[in-house]
């Protein structure tokens, strides 16, 4: 990507809460490929669709195994 | 410098929200179906991890034949020789599970698995044979990076009042995988840089990361147990 700003505004505008991340992260995001950016957009749509009833409250519980 | 792992990190963190509303729904305390939803975690999950030492060993196979001529081929080699080890016989911790929980480790062994398992590990597949074997060190990286919490198996052997016997696997990865992957992470750092690794790294790590929510939103709603 060459335009930073239109990087973050695409974030932005798909729904991910971008506006309290760090220098660093925001740093990390500008600098995404088409693909990166894509695949994030595509993930957020689907997600979206499915909107899990249940919020995100406590301790990270995990469960993937590998 | 920004290290490859930091840029990794950062770009998940963009899915961090999603994974853990997905896991809180997936291990809801107060649900009399949650005994019945481990048991289809279970069957979920042998289904994925018996595709974890294949995947390495393609992997390994594909980084042998790279090595002459590429530079991350013999690092990535030796990283994965050392995990396949590691990790090899933990699908059958999970059928030992299955059957502590009441499952069925022969249905488990024919059933269909959630389309969902195949498009993660399918996905790796063609990324080793036909781009890179970097590819899967995204996917490792989001699923030691999502391991079982210290304290899930205690607490779903009390929520669920299943034996103690059937949550082996969760307990075990709940300690093996923070070793692992800090063993990951010095292997993704010490790779020699290049941009088009790191960019297939994360786009395998943030589709590995999406069908994970998928699967744990998918089995927090649906009953457990042999369809």
């Amino acid at each position: 990507m060459t335009d930073d700003h239109a990087v973050l505004e695409r974030l932005r505008a798909a729904g991910f809460s971008i506006d309290a991340l760090s220098d660093e992260q925001l740093d990390v995001l500008t600098g995404l490929s088409a693909h990166e950016l894509h695949v994030l957009e595509d993930v957020k749509r689907r997600l979206d669709d499915v909107e899990p009833e249940v919020r995100a409250h406590g301790d990270f519980a995990g469960g993937a195994l590998f | 410098m920004k290290t490859v792992t930091a840029g990794l990190r950062a770009k998940l963190e963009l899915l961090a929200p999603a994974m853990t509303a997905a896991t809180t729904a997936l291990w809801l305390p107060d649900d009399p179906e949650l005994s019945r939803r481990y048991v289809a975690y279970l069957y979920e999950m042998h289904a994925l991890i018996r595709a974890s030492v294949p995947l390495m060993e393609r992997a390994a196979r594909r980084c042998a034949r790279l090595a002459p001529s590429d530079p991350a081929a013999g690092p990535l080699g030796r990283y994965l020789e050392r995990h396949i080890d590691e990790e090899r016989g933990h699908d059958a911790w999970l059928l030992e599970d299955m059957a502590a929980a009441g499952g069925d480790p022969v249905y488990a062994a024919r059933r269909l698995p959630s389309p969902i398992v195949a498009d993660m590990a399918g996905a790796q597949y063609y990324w080793i044979e036909h781009h890179h074997p970097v590819a899967l060190l995204g996917y490792i990286r989001v699923l030691e990076g999502n391991a079982p919490a210290s304290w899930l198996a205690d607490r779903l052997a009390v929520r669920t009042g299943l034996p103690g016997a059937a949550f082996r696997t969760v307990r075990e990865h709940a300690a093996l995988d923070s070793g692992h992957l800090a063993d990951l992470d010095e292997t993704l750092d010490a790779l020699p840089p290049a941009p088009a690794h790191s960019t297939l790294l994360a786009v395998s790590a943030l589709r590995t990361a999406a069908g994970l929510i998928g699967l744990f939103s998918q089995l927090a709603t649906t009953q457990g147990g042999p369809e």
